[in-house]
């Protein structure tokens, strides 16, 4: 059985191959996805992404432990990847129209997440004001609880795809497609998966109209990242996957020391007719 | 993790693979959805003729420009309601299920197909052709051909107004239906 939900800005495919499964499991699945969504959006006003942003730079702020889990891994991908991966971008993202301005943003400047301390495993601070946008890690997570719900409700075998970051398990090994940059529509089978995740970084869905910005920033030097080609990451945990690929496409370097790190390893398709 | 790069790939021959071309999906049908989002309520058709004004009115609303057919409308006996509409985007076209509550809340959604397909020509023709004579034994099919799509960073936003018009017809119309048989 496959379904599809339209959750965190994209369509969200929780497929399961088991005979006569659990539709309770499916349901959890996408349950859980959407409470990762509604702690950790941008665009939600209740959201304690929210409350981090507007307030962790007065008060600690208390937060659920997945929010916990996220902030703990973007720390530790930040420091592995020599500060090439950072979600403190979200005002560049703002600025550019690619997420609504919702926070006061005349502060002087923001920090990264490299001020947020986690002042006991619940609870955070910041010494910063920050605009943390966790749009390149947090879907990665989700895909990963996902599949964690359905393991722990007796699926043997299934995959989730959260736009693109996908997490496949059980024993059978499962093909992995992905769009040639240069013609979308077209899917180059690059490879198979067993109990594992991919993600891949790639600019050719979003709306290039002339007066459109990247949504990709650079956290070193605050500028928009331009791709053409595109790069995916293989990782054991989709999170980890998801992260990793900002770095490589950042540094456009497939064999940057943090993907060791992480056991994870890069793939880089160029956008060349000649592929 | 256990990963088997395509050989081709790694000797950078990616053009040696015939691409494959990403078409269409179908996740549930149209009464599995029913079960999903409505579970354990029986549905009753109910088609609607929608008129020009009201077609505008959502039109408005969402930004859709394609008519919404009345057609694919059904109620539940305590006023709730389940609606399948589609969204015609330049390079997909998603047929979608609404359930609402009976005042009026989204209470979920679930795509029933998602065709996707590059090029402004699609729109145009009359896509559901492309699934004339599909049985039940054919979705199984399709989805095997397709799996596991990564970088698909397609946006939902188009669902979005299309869900925004499923709300302007529960205003305009649905409402008041839902009163006047709670009258009788």
């Amino acid at each position: 059985m496959i379904r599809c939900k339209p959750l965190l800005g994209t369509f969200v495919e929780i497929r399961i191959e088991d005979e006569s499964p659990s539709l309770k499991a499916l349901d959890k699945a996408f349950l859980a996805i959407e409470q990762v969504q509604s702690l950790m959006s941008f665009y939600n006003l209740d959201s304690e992404l929210f409350q981090i942003n507007a307030r962790s730079h007065l008060e600690p702020i208390r937060i659920h432990p997945w929010t916990a889990e996220v902030l703990t891994i973007a720390k530790e991908v930040h420091l592995q990847s020599q500060e090439v991966f950072n979600c403190g971008v979200g005002h560049r993202l703002v600025e550019a129209g690619l997420l609504p301005r919702h926070h006061n943003l005349n502060h002087d400047s923001f920090g990264g997440i490299e001020d947020l301390q986690l002042i006991e495993p619940s609870l955070v601070r910041s010494s910063l004001p920050l605009c943390l946008d966790l749009g390149g890690i947090a879907k990665g997570y989700a895909v990963d609880k996902a599949v964690e719900v359905l393991m722990a409700n007796g699926i043997q075998t299934g995959s989730v795809n959260a736009g693109g970051d996908i997490r496949v398990f059980g024993d059978r090994s499962q093909g992995i497609q992905i769009r040639n940059p240069l013609k979308p529509h077209e899917l180059i089978q690059i490879g198979s998966m067993k109990e594992g995740a991919i993600a891949t970084s790639s600019l050719y869905f979003a709306n290039r109209n002339t007066s459109s910005t990247s949504f990709m920033v650079n956290p070193l030097n605050q500028e928009y990242i331009e791709l053409s080609e595109s790069y995916s990451v293989i990782a054991n945990r989709c999170v980890y996957a998801d992260a990793l690929t900002k770095v490589v496409s950042i540094s456009r370097n497939i064999l940057h020391p943090c993907l060791n790190y992480f056991s994870a390893q890069a793939i880089r398709i160029p956008s060349t007719e000649s592929l | 993790m256990n990963w088997k790069p395509n050989p081709l790939l790694v000797i950078g021959l990616v053009a040696a693979t015939a691409p494959i071309v990403a078409h269409a999906k179908i996740y549930v049908s149209v009464e599995q959805a029913q079960k999903i989002l409505i579970p354990n309520k029986s549905l009753v058709k109910n088609p609607m003729i929608i008129t020009d004004e009201l077609q505008d009115k959502m039109r408005s609303a969402s930004s859709i420009r394609h008519p919404f057919q009345g057609d694919r409308i059904w109620r539940a006996v305590d006023g709730s309601w389940f609606i399948v509409d589609e969204v015609v985007g330049k390079h997909e076209m998603i047929t979608y299920a609404v359930a609402l509550n009976p005042s009026g809340a989204v209470t979920g959604i679930e795509i029933l197909e998602y065709v996707e397909s590059y090029g402004y020509e699609v729109a145009e023709v009359n896509w559901r052709k492309q699934f004339a004579g599909k049985t039940a034994a054919d979705p199984i099919k399709l989805n095997q051909d397709i799996q596991n799509i990564g970088g698909a960073t397609l946006s939902c936003k188009h669902l979005t107004d299309g869900v925004k018009r499923v709300a302007v017809l529960y205003d305009i119309a649905l409402k008041n239906m839902n009163l006047s048989l709670k009258a009788k």
